[in-house]
This record gives C-alpha cells, sequence and structure tokens, in this order.
C-alpha cells in the first residue's frame, strides 16, 4: 500500500470512528449499527495480523473507556475481530458485495459474542436472547451500512492503479 | 522465504498474545484501578469524541422531546393569551365583591350577555330572572356605577337597558346638592354612545370638569348616591334657560360583564356610603385582597404599629403628647376660633366628593323627597 492509498484508508478510518460517536447516538437504534467494527475491518484487511491485533486492541479500549464496567471486553474482542479479519483477508475481501456483507456480518457478530460472554453483565436466557436475537439484528444492520458506506465511499478505499 | 513467513507468523502470534493478555488484565483490573484508567482516557484523548457523543445524545432527545415541548409551547401560548383576559375578569371580580361588601344585603349577581346585534351597546342580557327576585326596573350596577336598569324579565334571564339607550334617563345631581339635571347618553357624533349628557342643570349651578355626578333619587327607580359620570365640560346647546354637561360616564358598557341587580326592597333603605367615590369604591376592592393576605394584613399593622410609635416617641421628645393622647387635650384645652382659609386651587374637586358632610345639611334625606305623583318607590 503506497502513501495515498495509506492516507485515504486512515481518513476513510477516521470517519468510521467519528460516525461511531456521532450518528450512532443520534439514531439511539434498539440493534445499532457499529461503525467501530467496520473501521477495524476495513483497517484489518490492509494491513498485517500483529498490527490489525494493536489496532483491535486500542479500538476495543476506545470503547470500553465509556463503558468501565466492561473495561477489556472490548479490546478482546476487537482484538480476535481484528487480528481473524487480517488473517482472512484473502478470503474475504474480494471485490464482492455480498461477501463484504457476510464478512461485517461474521466480524460485528464474533465481537458481540466473545464482547458479552467477557463482560459477563448478562446471563442464561438473557445472554441468549442476546447473541441470537439483537446481536445477529445489529450485526445485519452494520453490515447494510457497511455496504452502504463501502459504495459511498469506494473512490477512498479503491486501490491506487499502478 | 518460507522462514520468514515462519517468522512473520510467530510475530503476529506473539504481539496477538500479547494484546489478549493486556485486555484480560484490563478485564481483571479491581473498579478502584479500572476507573482511573477509564476516567484517564475519557480525559485525555478521547475527550473530543465523548464531546461528539454527548453532543450527538442531546440533539436526539431534542428532537425525541420536540413534539412535547412544541404542544407546551403552544398551551403557554395560549394561557399567556387568556392571562390579560383572566386578570381583568378577576380586577372585575374583586371590585364586585368589594361593592357587594359595602351594599351588604338586597342584591343579585348576575353576569351580563353581549349580544352580537345592531344594539350591543345599549342592551344586554342578564343571567339572573324573576326567579332570583328580578323584577321590571330594577337598578344594574356595577362596582364603578350605573349600568342601566332591567326592562323585561323572564324566570331564568332578564333584559336590561344600558345607559347608552336612547331611551335611558336618570335623575343625577352633584353630590353637594347643588345642581341636579337629568342624565341620558350623548348620541351625536361618532363616539357619542360612550358618553353622557347633564342636561336641565340650572343656570345658575356650574358644575367643574371633573366633578363628579351621581344619581339623585329622584323617580323612584334609581337610589341616591349612585355615580353617573364625572364633568368633562359644558356644551351649549339652544336651551337659553339651563345648562348641558358632557359627562365621561363611570361605567364603560363594553366592559360591562359582571354586575349587580338591587332589589326592589333595597332602594328604600339607599345607598348611603355605598360609593363615596370610585376611588373608595377601588380601595374596598383593594381592602378585600389585602384581606385575603393575613400576612400582608399582618405586616401592615406591624408598621402601622411601629410608625405610631416613632411620632409619639418624637412627641415626647419635642414636649407634645402622644399621639394617642391628643383627643384628651383637645377636649381639655379651649378651642381657638376657627379660621376660614381661602380655598386652595383643588378644592373643587375635593368638595364635591365629600359629600357626607355637606349634603345632609342642604339636601333633605331620601326618605323625605316628595315623590311624584303616580310614582311608587
Amino acid at each position: 500500500m503506497n502513501l495515498g492509498g495509506a492516507i485515504r484508508a486512515i481518513i476513510s478510518f477516521l470517519i468510521f470512528v467519528v460516525l461511531h460517536y456521532t450518528l450512532r447516538p443520534l439514531l439511539g437504534w434498539r440493534a445499532p449499527m457499529d461503525f467501530l467494527v467496520l473501521a477495524l475491518l476495513l483497517a484489518s484487511v490492509r494491513v498485517r495480523p500483529a498490527s490489525a491485533a494493536v489496532i483491535g486492541f486500542v479500538l476495543g479500549l476506545i470503547s470500553d473507556s465509556l463503558a468501565p464496567d466492561a473495561l477489556g471486553a472490548g479490546a478482546l474482542a476487537m482484538t480476535a475481530v481484528g487480528f481473524g479479519a487480517s488473517y482472512l483477508k484473502a478470503v474475504f475481501f474480494a471485490d464482492n458485495l455480498v461477501l463484504n456483507a457476510f464478512f461485517f456480518f461474521l466480524g460485528k457478530w464474533v465481537f458481540d459474542i466473545i464482547y458479552f460472554v467477557a463482560e459477563q453483565r448478562v446471563h442464561g436466557v438473557e445472554l441468549v436472547q442476546q447473541l441470537l436475537l439483537w446481536s445477529p439484528l445489529s450485526a445485519a444492520v452494520t453490515a447494510a451500512v457497511g455496504v452502504l458506506l463501502l459504495f459511498i465511499m469506494r473512490p477512498l478505499l479503491e486501490p491506487t492503479p499502478a | 522465504m518460507a522462514r520468514a513467513i515462519r517468522s512473520n507468523t510467530r510475530l503476529d502470534l506473539i504481539v496477538l498474545s500479547a494484546c489478549v493478555v493486556l485486555a484480560l488484565a484490563a478485564r481483571a483490573l479491581p473498579n478502584t484501578m479500572r476507573d482511573p484508567v477509564a476516567t484517564g482516557m475519557r480525559r485525555g484523548f478521547l475527550a473530543p469524541l465523548v464531546m461528539l457523543q454527548e453532543r450527538s445524545e442531546k440533539g436526539r432527545q431534542s428532537l425525541l422531546a420536540a413534539d412535547a415541548k412544541q404542544a407546551h409551547l403552544d398551551s403557554l401560548s395560549l394561557a399567556s393569551m387568556r392571562a390579560g383576559e383572566l386578570e381583568g375578569e378577576n380586577d372585575r371580580l374583586r371590585k364586585l365583591i368589594g361593592l357587594g361588601a359595602r351594599v351588604r344585603t338586597g342584591f343579585i349577581p348576575a353576569e351580563a350577555l353581549h349580544g352580537r346585534g345592531i344594539r350591543d351597546e345599549t342592551t344586554v342580557i342578564l343571567s339572573a330572572g324573576s326567579r332570583a327576585g328580578v323584577t321590571r326596573l330594577s337598578p344594574v350596577i356595577a362596582p364603578e356605577g350605573l349600568v342601566g336598569v332591567v326592562d323585561q324579565v323572564d324566570p331564568t334571564m332578564s333584559h336590561a337597558m344600558l345607559w347608552t339607550h336612547p331611551d335611558f334617563r336618570v335623575s343625577a345631581m352633584s353630590p353637594d346638592g347643588t345642581a341636579f339635571g337629568i342624565a341620558q347618553a350623548h348620541l351625536t357624533g361618532a363616539t357619542g354612545g360612550y358618553l353622557i349628557e347633564l342636561r336641565g342643570v340650572p343656570f345658575r349651578a356650574t358644575l367643574k370638569p371633573g366633578a363628579l355626578i351621581v344619581s339623585s333619587g329622584w323617580g323612584g327607580v334609581w337610589p341616591r348616591g349612585i355615580p353617573v359620570g364625572t364633568v368633562l365640560e359644558e356644551i351649549k346647546t339652544t336651551e337659553g334657560w339651563a345648562r348641558t354637561y358632557l359627562l365621561r360616564p363611570a361605567v364603560n358598557p363594553s366592559d360591562v360583564y359582571s354586575v349587580m341587580i338591587l332589589r326592589r326592597e333595597r332602594l328604600a333603605k339607599g345607598l348611603e356610603g355605598v360609593w363615596q367615590s370610585v376611588a373608595q369604591a377601588d380601595a374596598a376592592a383593594q381592602r378585600v385582597v389585602v384581606a385575603g393576605d393575613s400576612a400582608a394584613r399582618s405586616a401592615a399593622l406591624a408598621e402601622a404599629a411601629a410608625r405610631r410609635a416613632v411620632i409619639d416617641s418624637m412627641a415626647r421628645a419635642n414636649g407634645a403628647p402622644p399621639l394617642g393622647a391628643a383627643d384628651s387635650v383637645r377636649a381639655v384645652a379651649p378651642r381657638p376660633a376657627p379660621v376660614r382659609r381661602p380655598p386652595p386651587a383643588d378644592t373643587g374637586r375635593r368638595d364635591t366628593t365629600r359629600r357626607d358632610t355637606t349634603r345632609r345639611d342642604s339636601v333633605p334625606p331620601p326618605d323625605t323627597i316628595p315623590l311624584r305623583p303616580g310614582v311608587t318607590r
């Protein structure tokens, strides 16, 4: 990745982070989209797994700092999702919107599973309901928004032709 | 090549392991250490993001509360639009309460319902009828003064002729009894309906502008002493043997909403002292308001007592008797010869309002006024 591509990727990453703290609270949906996971996935496919794990760890700490009771849970989940996304980028990150949507869906769902298990705030039926109902819904919304943003931000995200 | 790939993979796993361990360590932190870490991050490099999130959440709350706030604002606007009307109505009712306290008995409170026809300003419908004791020719009064007379009576309502009616007449006089006349609506001119003429005033009697005119009690319909209006000016007419004055009415017919209908038996007792002046009628209403506030009343009493104590102490310091002993001293001491002082510039109006001391000398009491033949009181 050349310098121009890196700058555009960083700008896209920052846009997703800002959207997470502006558009998401403004909408206030019960099954919200997760722009931080989208930012992590888009960054992870462009870097090595180690870097993706570090980016995920930092993003997780950022999200955990606003919910101190879950400090570390988000970092753990983001680390795992970032590393996995970077490791599997050759499989998933093809030029296919449906495959990208599934990639976003899976990333968000895995994040939620690790997060809620590590957080240990909800248990039993409530945890099952969260993981099998609300998390897939949130992952679906995240995937839809991710695909939409990929389409909108394609000039920023496309690799520079050689 | 294969060694480099294995080395990179090992590095990735090491970094991953380090991140996982750090995350688990953060998760295992006790609350006493977890909160400072999170707080430090929020107050540090995350402060802009936290601010963005707060503003977004406030924006969402504003959006959600917009409809409720708009409804609240509409309610407030509606209430504020009605506030002036309610204050005016409250003021009128307080005055009416003050008047009722002075009249004491023999009256029927009623609401005046204005019509929407051509004769709006000359007649009203009253919300009390014969079942409440209203009879034909019952006087209708307001806290400010004379309103009109009942001309038709139904069981539950009645119809009253306001003083603005062309057929309305009332015998009126100055409070000191020096000038008598017939008051009727001043019908000439564009605004004539809201002024009164006092016709037939003897040529020798002059009235100064601002003088109060009250009903004289002659005629048997209105008792003596109801304010009719105040003198504005003398107007020239073709009648050379009498004067005609233009009066500002005591009651504006468009402002009449709550009135009192006097019973016929109340007329025989007269309304002496009810209207010593329009200002005193207002003061009576004000007293009702003040009487309702015990705190204000007690404060006023305390202030009066303190003022009296100061005056007494000053009088003692000057060698004079205290205020409370003035009457006894005056009773013992020889009274100096009365000195007639020249009247001050504004005594004309003041004389006209202090009618309790002058009218009894100059005008016979209402019971002794001879009635015209055929007129029943």
